[in-house]
């Protein structure tokens, strides 16, 4: 373990790295996007390196044939257009044929911040979730990129794989390999009230908790890195003993994460009282960074604090 | 294995599946015919004409040359090929497009000899993409052919593909652009007019090869020719009537997705006892 930063996908290419250079049968295909650790890659293993042009569909629709032809592939893009622009294409292509494509996701949220709405992917949890057979995975630190990356190479499927874009510290210890199965680790143990989120967001949720235990209140923390599929099982073992559940996400709140925890709360007949916090229905053209357009739109650490408070009443 | 028949033997396989197909869409009242009896000399001159690499009995042979029809509501017509190659029975033609049978109305990857799922236009030449780069990789000498109709030229992703393939100089690629002129609301021209589409073509890289689509004295050079083309893919663009056989079928954009009623289905099995498509000489050596 490491106190420096990472950047996440710097952490998954090397994973990859290390398998490709022992399988040929490992690919990345790019749409123009680059990392430090993908220059490894493209230099070191120049024939399992392709790049797309920036064409997203094309890049997914030739993914597929690879696939089609047993090779193990990796599509790298930004998440905006890896997600929404390619949705028929990974929808017609991979979902339809069931093909294990690893979907790398980078710069989920507002990651992109200050580049604007166009770079931002405040839907893809609600469209990839909705895919058949789609896995969908959210990693929080280095420990569970790398984890996520060894899943991949272990355990092929259809992944779409969301990594931040800002370098990471670590939040898991060790532990993250052993909650894979589950979908969702407890960081923190609390009392009546826990945070549930993935993710960027993580780190607010550690701070809330902190800032909450000032005022006596000790809520849990729990990462629901995998919302598809949700563990139903694990997450009623997890959350059946917290009387209030509030759901954090860098996202819209129409069908999102949120709405992923609300339904299996639902359908598992899990008892809790859940508040979703989200990103509210409008595009952010405002400049001023990631964490201004959070802090001002509902998910400073001081909004999420009150919504605990006011839930607990 | 790889089967090469001659030109009056064509036709005849020609004719088979014009009358065969005719019979599956009378069945079920389904499926797309105009757009299948399309292509259908375009698909027997790969299959019969000596071109299509196949293993009889092992259809993931990873040597096989592998066929992509695009244009995926026009499926039916190679469904009774892979029944004479002994892909699955002949039986399942009776069953098509029933809740019991294999063969479904878009072709899908769980069907023997289908190697891809289609249906949503513009995605086939990229998936082809995909397997020619794998060729490429690993040294495999296997061709891959896309059937492409008119109405995919207007899916964006198509164009991606065409630049990425000559970029790569994918020459074991093949495009055959069945181009009947026709879309869902009338003819493309009229529409939105898809002409000069050799021109395209050609500024994207690749080798160009105008043909008579329902012509195997046109087809068959220009297979060979694009087999034999090094350095860039080739497309073919092969000049075809919708509905070809039956006549009022024939050019008529809207019978896109329809097959006729009692009167018609009797016209129509008398004039697919006639052959459609003219030919001169037995031999294509």
């Amino acid at each position: 373990m490491t106190d420096k930063p990472l950047f996440p996908r710097d952490v998954f290419i090397d994973e990859l790295y290390e398998a490709a250079s022992k399988d040929k049968d490992i690919v990345i295909i790019s749409a123009d996007f680059g990392a430090p650790a993908l220059d490894r890659f493209r230099d070191d293993l120049p024939d399992q390196f392709i790049h797309s042009g920036i064409s997203e569909q094309h890049m997914i629709d030739m993914a597929a044939g690879m696939a089609l032809c047993g090779k193990k592939v990796y599509a790298y893009a930004m998440a905006p257009f890896l997600s929404l622009r390619c949705y028929e294409q990974i929808k017609a292509a991979l979902s339809l044929m069931d093909l294990p494509v690893t979907l790398l996701s980078v710069g989920v949220g507002v990651g992109y911040a200050d580049a604007g709405p166009t770079h931002y992917i405040t839907e893809d949890l609600a469209c990839l979730r909705a895919l058949n057979g789609m896995e969908v995975v959210t990693t929080c630190d280095p420990e569970s990129s790398r984890e996520v990356a060894r899943l991949t190479l272990s355990k092929p499927a259809l992944r779409y794989i969301r990594l931040d874009r800002d370098p990471e510290l670590p939040v898991y210890n060790g532990d993250f390999s052993s909650a894979i199965d589950a979908g969702m680790h407890e960081l923190h143990s609390g009392d009546d009230v826990c945070l549930v989120t993935s993710g960027y967001l993580m780190g607010r949720a550690l701070a809330t908790k902190n800032q909450l235990a000032e005022q006596g209140i000790n809520a849990g923390v729990i990462d629901l890195f995998r919302i598809k599929p949700l563990n139903g099982g694990a997450l009623r073992k997890i959350l059946g003993r917290y009387k209030y559940v509030v759901t954090l996400e860098e996202q819209g709140l129409d069908g999102g994460f949120g709405s992923a925890v609300l339904e299996a709360v639902n359908d598992h007949g899990i008892s809790t009282s859940i508040k979703r916090l989200g990103l509210p229905e409008r595009y952010f053209f405002e400049n001023g960074g990631r964490n201004y357009i959070l802090d001002n739109n509902g998910l400073s650490v001081g909004d999420i604090s009150k919504a605990v408070t006011d839930l607990l009443g | 294995m790889v089967l090469k028949m001659k030109i009056n033997d064509l036709a005849s396989k020609s004719q088979w599946i014009r009358q065969t197909i005719f019979e599956m869409a009378a069945r079920t009242r389904q499926g797309h015919l105009a757009s299948a009896l399309s292509q259908v000399e375009i698909i027997v001159a790969l299959y019969y004409g000596g071109f299509m690499r196949y293993t009889p009995g092992n259809p993931n042979d990873p040597d096989r040359d592998r066929l992509i029809v695009s244009k995926g509501h026009a499926t039916m017509s190679v469904y009774p090929i892979l029944a004479d190659l002994g892909y699955f029975p002949e039986e399942e033609l009776d069953r098509y497009g029933t809740p019991e049978g294999l063969l479904r109305i878009f072709g899908n990857t769980s069907i023997p000899g289908i190697e891809a799922t289609t249906g949503s236009l513009g995605q086939g030449l990229g998936i082809g993409c995909g397997f020619c780069e794998v060729a490429k990789t690993e040294n495999k000498d296997f061709h891959t052919y896309v059937i492409v109709s008119e109405g995919e030229m207007y899916e964006g992703s198509i164009w991606e593909s065409a630049m990425f393939a000559s970029h790569n100089k994918y020459d074991n690629l093949t495009v055959i652009l069945d181009r009947n002129n026709k879309i869902i609301l009338g003819d493309t021209e009229d529409m939105l007019a898809l002409e000069p589409i050799a021109d395209k073509w050609q500024s994207f890289g690749w080798h160009v090869i105008p043909a008579d689509g329902h012509s195997y004295e046109s087809l068959l050079p220009a297979l060979d020719e694009a087999r034999k083309t090094t350095g860039k893919p080739t497309v073919i663009i092969a000049k075809t009537t919708k509905g070809k056989g039956i006549s009022y079928m024939e050019d008529r954009h809207e019978w896109h997705y329809l097959v006729g009623n009692e009167e018609q289905t009797i016209q129509a099995r008398e004039e697919l006892k006639t052959n459609c498509i003219s030919y001169e000489g037995e031999n294509n050596d």
